[in-house]
């Protein structure tokens, strides 16, 4: 997990607070298209698991993210 | 009746026959009269083009990028059908990637297809014996992302504006051969290619694409018909140019 909020914080570029789980990264101030492309990409990249829209849409937190990145490795 | 636009007595080479543009541009440039060389990796899909059209066709399976295969492929293939006065490379990869996850090594598969297999192709058609001396058309199936941006898109744009640049030189470089190229620069057109992209996924996306186009989006014999006019006679004083064809996406 500890790698994973790593990679978020790297890839949103949070520069001001730590993330944690049960964040809501949607909500997050870094948050806009962009950074909803290249997350998808890098968890493809550090993962190799592709998240398709349909479900990525329905997920809120870090937590939920990370669980499901954790089912599909 | 003369129709400058009639492609009769014409063999072209399409690459990217398989779907989407470079299926249509078969099935038109067949409607109106031309003997087709029917690229793509999928012998099955080339087939259901062969299929749809209306003329004799060839059907050559095989990877653009297999640099090797095509320079044997192609002109043995050619040898057989009969010189060519057209090609269109409409064979061409798509991605959305944001700069922080671009490397070298994912820029290249992109410019092998889109760019590299284009002039590699060009080249074969334009040795001696395998092409019409007194008339040509090269077409490059580039993309508005060549002329203008998008979030995301830098990887596309810079293979999409690679073409049309280079087609250009190339204009002028194969002129006295009497073989035109230009680029046709499609806006987003309903294709497999567009409805695997992330804009198309994600509806929100797909909504703000989509009202891009003062015309909605496109449809590939919108682009195939481009293809006609570049390929036909009508348009035998034009080369070197970048014709798009994108239902108002760059006319804001």
């Amino acid at each position: 997990m500890e790698d994973f909020l790593q990679l978020i914080t790297e890839v949103l570029e949070i520069e001001d607070r730590t993330i944690t789980a049960e964040d809501h990264f949607k909500q997050f101030d870094e948050w806009d298209s962009l950074a909803r492309l290249s997350l998808i990409a890098s968890i493809d990249d550090q993962y190799n698991v592709i998240i398709d829209d349909q479900t990525f849409t329905k997920l809120e937190t870090l937590q939920q993210l990370y669980d499901e990145i954790q089912g599909r490795i | 009746m003369h129709n400058p636009f009639s492609l009769k007595d014409k063999n072209l080479i399409i690459t990217g026959a398989s779907s989407g543009i470079g299926r249509q541009t078969a099935i038109a440039a067949s409607q109106m009269g031309a003997r087709i060389i029917l690229i793509g990796r999928s012998e099955t899909a080339l087939q259901q083009t062969a299929e749809q059209c209306i003329t004799e066709t060839r059907v050559l399976s095989l990877d653009i990028t297999n640099y090797e295969e095509v320079s044997v492929a192609v002109p043995s293939c050619i040898a057989e059908f009969g010189k060519i006065d057209g090609v269109v490379h409409a064979a061409g990869i798509s991605t959305t990637l944001p700069l922080k996850n671009i490397t070298a090594e994912k820029m290249q598969p992109f410019f092998e297809t889109n760019v590299f297999a284009a002039i590699h192709l060009s080249k074969i058609v334009c040795s001696v014996g395998n092409y019409n001396k007194s008339s040509s058309s090269i077409i490059f199936i580039s993309s508005v992302m060549g002329v203008v941006g998008e979030l995301g898109k830098t990887i596309y744009s810079l293979t999409k504006g690679a073409v049309i640049a280079g087609s250009k030189s190339l204009a002028l470089e194969l002129a006295s051969k009497n073989v035109r190229v230009n680029a046709i620069s499609p806006g987003v057109v309903v294709t497999p290619m567009s409805q695997n992209a992330v804009y198309t996924q994600n509806q929100e996306a797909f909504e703000k694409t989509k009202s891009l186009h003062p015309l909605g989006l496109g449809e590939p014999t919108d682009i195939a018909n481009a293809c006609v006019f570049l390929l036909s006679d009508a348009s035998k004083w034009i080369t070197g140019i970048n014709l798009i064809v994108d239902g108002g996406y760059t006319a804001k």
